[in-house]
């Protein structure tokens, strides 16, 4: 309890730093959201000078972050010159949908990946195996970018799935019911780029997991006591095969928004993704920050959460 | 510098005691390794050092070969207090005392070869040229029985018991004068263990060599050496000629360790 | 060395070698392997479909030349060797389009050639930079401890705090935008590179621990030596073999990375090809479906990304420990 109070403590410690870098780092950085202005013959360097003054950004760096901290407090999370908007309601309006496609391709990729995974393993050095791990190396070895291209390209092809966004029209008037349909729809593909991508991973993963306990003095004990097969293997060998799958889920959550940063991009999803995207090329620093902060809570949570799972499910943790 | 006692190897009151940690920097004294450790080594004579586990053998060990100073005592090798000296000169002075480690394959880095093992403490000590030194390693392989042209091979490929004649001829090469061993025959089979036993034996009558074997087994020991010491609990309980010990044992500790190394014969002999 | 003896006993591991060798060879020789620069257009035949090559022309005569037909249909040009300073060609009007052309009529092979120049090398040296910072701040942190390596880690963790994509973008967006395209390869590069210095560090670091404690270091003490003859003889050369395999999982993720950031226009910028910035010329669906072959920048990816994963499975088969 101790250690999780001090990794809590560690974890704001760095949230709070990265804020701060952030702001030094955009400070150091030439140019701001003005920039493109003053590059343009018909705004006069006074005009320009004028809009920086208004939006505050020429005041001194601690200033502005205190009033960055007041404003979080509030619950504005800053303000967006792009959007002439607090951030809050930008982000609370994108989050939604890049949640419900991380999770969902995440719990889709462990599905799959376990069942498969211990499959493997069970199969080891058979043709079965053989050829699975040849198809999870291609699979790794396809760029999601590509990925994402093709399957958008196949399905305005043969209209089976809608090629890109959210809601088809007239998504409100639809009942509940036909509603949930649509979303579907418009989730599958951006979801299986995002499956596809994870799954190679995973399953190499709970292979080797699963080979680890399969070996291990323990198993062959237990195998040589007669334990019948489908018991030794959900009672016995999951349970320590899941060990290092949980930190893996932690630290693969990294790696997920990455890719689902570029399939929302790529697939017309409007999820942070493309927020972020044009948040960067016009330099709006104040929505930057915020999809900054909130992905890094983000993966800080999950890591905290996973290694409290961790503490709960493995008891050889608790023992130390 | 006035010496202040004759015999070759010299320790006064020797203590170590491990310091604690607090997180705030802080530190109080913790566990008591060594207490009050006194004895003399005469030249050319074997010492075998006993004890369970965990009553200071290792601790009296590394505080001799200068690997963990102790925070009370003295210890003299030939009139001098090594831990007295400051950086460079205390690494020079190593080349007098050298210890054999009880893991042979860890001690020797893989990736080196066999000539670049035993010449390493001459390069360190930058003795000689070049040539000089792969000149005085080939001997030195020869003098623990390996051939000359096992020079280029790679440690990996040796077996332990040759691991352990290489750390030997390392050890040797720079003549120190006090040689320890730790624990250096446990791990090896039976029958390397008496080989290496009679190599060390030649070795140390060639080169008149002090040595003091470290070990838990009393026979192991019993064998080379000319005195026993047991330790328990970070103090010498017990220390005499080898051939008394059996005879004439006091310590209940002593005794404990007669009994556990088998070796005891009917008449009541060390055999 | 070991390493060496790993990769000659794995076929596959030494095909992968041989493969990446060959290739970033023909990159780097784009301007004599290409049959056209990269920025040559051909306006009067944009989206032109691979060029059909033939070795029997119409009447039914065998050429051991190959040939290829004009625009007008009739009239053949046969396949040069060593015209226009490159390694083959055809005359004008005739056109030699291996993977056709795009919507400015220029030729796609070649780009693909030039832009391989770009992704790969920019691959290649960000992983270097990465490796070489990691490296020496790793060994930094081992060997010294105390507060230099409590910064060090601390620092690290600003920078593995966040997605990789989102750190990438954050850091090169607030970066001058417009610049040319020899400064914006240098400039991903350094970004690509300068950020990606935590895990190579981490692991040399762990090295570096691990190796101080090592029998045979402090076998080493025990003959009198110092604590650099230590590091360069015995501690170093163990993280030879950490970060040759973090180079195999490093430059594959930094190519992508290249690709992902020209893709998104924050890269390499027109006129100069990389796979990216021409993947994104096929961003429109209905290009890809009437002209597939402007998706062969993608495609061209995987094979190296697959010699790449070879050759990591060769050098460390458990996944798992690739993520520190």
């Amino acid at each position: 309890m101790k250690y999780l109070i001090r990794r809590l403590a560690d974890s704001l410690l760095l949230l709070a730093a990265l804020s701060v870098v952030s702001f030094v780092f955009a400070q150091l950085a030439p140019g701001d959201y003005f920039s493109e202005l003053g590059t343009d013959p018909r705004f006069s360097t006074e005009t320009v000078a004028a809009l920086r003054a208004q939006a505050g950004l020429d005041r001194p760096l601690p200033v502005r972050y205190a009033k960055w901290v007041r404003s979080c407090i509030r619950g504005d999370l800053g303000y967006s010159l792009a959007y002439n908007s607090p951030v809050a309601p930008l982000l609370w309006q994108r989050i939604p949908a890049t949640l419900l496609l991380t999770a969902t391709a995440t719990f889709l990729a462990w599905l799959l990946a376990v069942p498969i995974g211990i499959w493997n393993a069970t199969v080891r050095g058979t043709w079965g195996d053989r050829v699975s791990q040849l198809i999870w190396a291609v699979l790794l070895t396809i760029p999601e970018l590509v990925l994402a291209i093709v399957l958008l390209v196949l399905a305005a092809e043969s209209g089976w799935f809608p090629a890109g966004g959210m809601r088809s029209a007239g998504f409100s008037a639809m009942d509940r019911w036909a509603q949930a349909r649509d979303l579907a729809w418009h989730l599958a593909l951006p979801a299986a780029v995002l499956v596809l991508g994870m799954l190679p991973v995973l399953v190499r993963h709970v292979r080797a997991s699963m080979l680890d306990a399969i070996d291990s003095p323990f198993a062959l004990s237990a195998r040589a006591h007669g334990i019948p097969r489908g018991r030794l293997l959900f009672r016995h060998l999951l349970p320590a095969a899941m060990n290092p799958l949980v930190s893996l889920l932690g630290f693969s959550l990294g790696t997920l928004l990455s890719a689902s940063l570029l399939v929302e991009v790529v697939m017309g999803w409007p999820g942070l993704g493309p927020l972020f995207l044009e948040a960067v090329a016009a330099r709006d620093f104040a929505l930057v920050l915020a999809v900054v902060m909130f992905s890094a809570t983000f993966l800080v949570a999950a890591n905290l959460a996973a290694d409290l799972l961790l503490y709960r499910l493995d008891p050889r943790i608790r023992t130390e | 510098m006035p010496v202040a006692c004759d015999p070759f190897l010299c320790v006064q009151g020797l203590g170590k005691t491990y310091a604690e940690r607090r997180w705030w920097g802080g530190s109080r004294s913790g566990k008591t390794a060594l207490e009050d450790v006194s004895f003399h080594l005469e030249k050319g004579r074997t010492l075998g050092l006993v004890g369970a586990s965990g009553s200071g053998k290792s601790t009296l060990a590394r505080a001799l070969a200068l690997f963990e100073p102790p925070t009370s005592g003295a210890i003299r090798i030939g009139g001098r207090n090594l831990w007295s000296l400051g950086g460079a000169e205390r690494r020079r002075a190593r080349a007098e005392v050298q210890l054999i480690f009880q893991e042979p394959a860890a001690s020797l880095n893989p990736g080196f070869t066999a000539a670049q093992i035993v010449e390493e403490p001459l390069v360190i000590q930058r003795w000689g040229t070049r040539q000089a030194r792969r000149e005085k390693a080939c001997g030195w392989l020869q003098m623990v029985g390996l051939p000359r042209q096992s020079a280029g091979k790679p440690a990996l490929h040796f077996s332990g018991g040759e691991r352990q004649r290489l750390a030997i001829a390392r050890a040797l090469i720079l003549e120190p004068k006090l040689l320890l061993l730790d624990e250096a025959f446990s791990g090896l089979d039976l029958s390397i263990q008496a080989q290496i036993e009679s190599l060390l034996a030649g070795l140390r009558s060639r080169l008149g060599l002090t040595c003091i074997l470290i070990s838990h087994d009393l026979r192991a020991v019993a064998r080379l050496a000319d005195e026993i010491a047991v330790m328990d609990s970070g103090r010498i309980v017990e220390h005499g000629a080898t051939a008394d010990l059996a005879a004439r044992a006091q310590h209940p500790r002593t005794r404990e360790l007669l009994e556990a190394s088998l070796a005891l014969s009917l008449d009541g002999t060390l055999s | 060395m070991r390493i060496a003896a790993t990769l000659e006993n794995r076929p596959a591991a030494m095909l992968a070698l041989v493969f990446l060798a060959m290739l970033h060879g023909a990159v780097v020789l784009a301007g004599f392997l290409a049959p056209y620069p990269f920025a040559e257009q051909h306006r009067e035949s944009p989206f032109a479909p691979p060029t059909r090559i033939h070795f029997f022309d119409a009447a039914g005569h065998f050429h051991p030349r190959p040939l290829v037909y004009g625009p007008e249909g009739s009239q053949t040009y046969p396949i040069e060797l060593f015209v226009h300073g490159r390694l083959f060609g055809v005359q004008e009007p005739g056109v030699l389009f291996l993977l056709g052309s795009d919507g400015f009529g220029r030729d796609v092979f070649s780009r693909l050639l030039y832009g391989g120049q770009v992704s790969l090398l920019t691959g290649l040296a960000a992983a270097f930079l990465s490796l070489g910072l990691g490296w020496v701040l790793g060994t930094a942190a081992g060997f010294y401890g105390g507060w230099l390596d409590r910064l060090l880690m601390r620092s690290g963790e600003l920078f593995l705090v966040l997605p990789w994509l989102y750190l990438l973008l954050a850091v090169r967006g607030f970066l001058p935008l417009h610049i040319t395209a020899l400064q914006a390869f240098l400039l991903l590069i350094v970004v690509i590179g300068a950020i990606g210095w935590v895990r190579p560090a981490r692991l040399v670091r762990g090295v570096v621990l691990s190796g101080k404690e090592r029998p045979f270091v402090l076998a080493a003490q025990g003959f009198g030596a110092t604590d650099a003859y230590l590091m360069r003889r015995h501690i170093l050369p163990l993280t030879a073999g950490v970060i040759l395999t973090q180079a195999t999982v490093l430059i594959p993720q930094y190519i992508l990375a290249e690709v992902t950031l020209s893709f998104l226009g924050l890269g390499v910028g027109e006129p100069v090809p990389s796979w990216g910035n021409m993947l994104s010329e096929a961003r429109q669906y209905y290009t890809l479906v009437s002209h597939p072959w402007m998706l062969t920048p993608g495609l061209a990816a995987i094979p190296v990304l697959l010699a790449y994963l070879v050759l990591a499975d060769a050098l460390l088969p458990d996944q798992r420990y690739r993520y520190p």
